[in-house]
């Protein structure tokens, strides 16, 4: 079971995904900005982040970039969950070196399945 | 609906804050604020407090908000947002209203806004107020990745001071964000000034902004001054991301024309939005 890490500001979001992600086994913790989740990822180590883009103190991919920038966090996947089009998530996935995206709104099986695949790849 | 609008100064930064949020909870491209930094973009962008509205109902219930930013005759409405349950209702409208009349008052001879683009219900109401397209802008973002080759040419690197006088004398128009006003009023103005062995030359001014951590850079203008726009703008673009090699770039209006636009889909730039700027003349 993996520790994962949810950074995102709206709440209703928040609740969701954890009900997904705790009935699969998983631990789960969450922040509502850039600058907790940054201290938590720092103080959790978690095994896998998932990544809201609109964040209100810095974007989700500036957050990224002080991760990937840090030798603790560089290798840590991310997943961007976002209310952005696809081929702009697409396009943030690439150039930002992150692992997955799922465009809101996703279906749990949706959500699920990704988090298994890049699970299973940074385990691999 | 009865709707009370309340000057915007009545209310404390985080109200403000949390009601733009909620505003904007279902919008096309996401944006959340926190109060510190709806602070600084009220100081900015010469956000006037007392001409901006908030939008109530006879009940109490926040509806919506718009803001005014004022310089010398000119306005620039920004921030509208109505909360989702209350929209179709007139408070659009009615806040739209009120910033066309604040602005008059104020002696506004024209009164600018942008919209995102294919944000219909927002853009006719624009129309709808007698706004005028006037140019479409990009909005992209650059992940830092190492340039693809070595930059040429003589570079001076601008401070503040010298970079506001670039923009000063830049020839073309600049939306509200990067107007000379906005790019002074920030203090984290910087620049640098291009010399190549053809001849060629030109600059670009940009915001290096402090974050906890790190920082980013934005509100990128280029010029070139002689020479190929492309070649200019490109070596302009190799420079400033091989002395900022892990900042995160958010480059924002930049015109659909821009005869840079080549440089920056070189350099990695990719679209995240669109928007479109409206203006009205009174």
């Amino acid at each position: 079971m993996a520790k994962i890490l949810y950074i995102e500001d709206i709440k209703d979001n928040i609740t969701l995904v954890q009900k997904i992600v705790t009935s699969r086994g998983h631990e789960f913790m969450s922040a509502e900005n850039a600058e907790t989740g940054l201290e938590m990822a720092f103080a959790h180590h978690p095994d896998l982040i998932l990544l809201d883009l609109g964040l209100p103190d810095a974007d989700g991919q500036t957050l990224s970039v002080w991760m990937r920038n840090d030798p603790i966090l560089e290798t840590v996947p991310i997943i961007v969950l976002t209310a952005w089009p696809e081929e702009v998530a697409r396009h943030t996935v690439e150039a930002y070196n992150l692992n997955g995206y799922l465009c809101k709104p996703f279906t749990m099986a949706e959500l699920v399945q990704i988090i298994d695949t890049v699970l299973n790849k940074s385990s691999a | 609906m009865t709707i009370e609008l309340i000057p915007a100064e009545r209310f404390t930064m985080q109200e403000l804050t949390d009601l733009y949020n909620q505003t904007r909870v279902d919008y096309m491209v996401p944006m959340p604020m926190n109060a510190s930094r709806l602070g600084e973009y009220v100081h900015d962008f010469d956000i006037d407090l007392s001409q901006s509205c908030v939008a109530r109902a006879a009940d109490g219930q926040m509806l919506g908000l718009c803001m005014l930013g004022v310089r010398q005759n000119e306005a620039w409405i920004t921030r509208l947002g109505v909360l989702p349950a209350t929209r179709r209702s007139g408070v659009g409208s009615a806040l739209m209203d009120c910033m066309m009349e604040n602005a008059s008052k104020l002696g506004a001879k024209t009164t600018q806004l942008e919209v995102i683009k294919n944000n219909l219900p927002a853009y006719n109401l624009f129309l709808c107020k007698d706004f005028k397209e006037t140019g479409e802008y990009l909005v992209m973002r650059r992940a830092p990745h190492p340039a693809s080759e070595p930059p040429r040419g003589n570079v001076d690197w601008l401070d503040s001071e010298k970079a506001l006088e670039a923009i000063q004398a830049y020839p073309n128009h600049l939306t509200w964000i990067n107007a000379s006003e906005s790019m002074r009023n920030a203090q984290d103005v910087e620049g640098l000034r291009l010399t190549l062995p053809d001849g060629g030359a030109g600059w670009l001014v940009y915001r290096n902004t402090k974050f906890t951590l790190r920082s980013t850079l934005s509100h990128l203008i280029i010029h070139t001054e002689q020479g190929n726009p492309i070649e200019v703008g490109t070596q302009l673009l190799l420079n400033l991301h091989t002395r900022y090699a892990h900042h995160d770039t958010y480059a924002e209006n930049i015109h659909k024309d821009d005869p840079h636009l080549s440089a920056f889909h070189a350099l990695g730039y990719f679209e995240n939005f669109s928007r479109i700027e409206m203006l009205h003349s009174s």
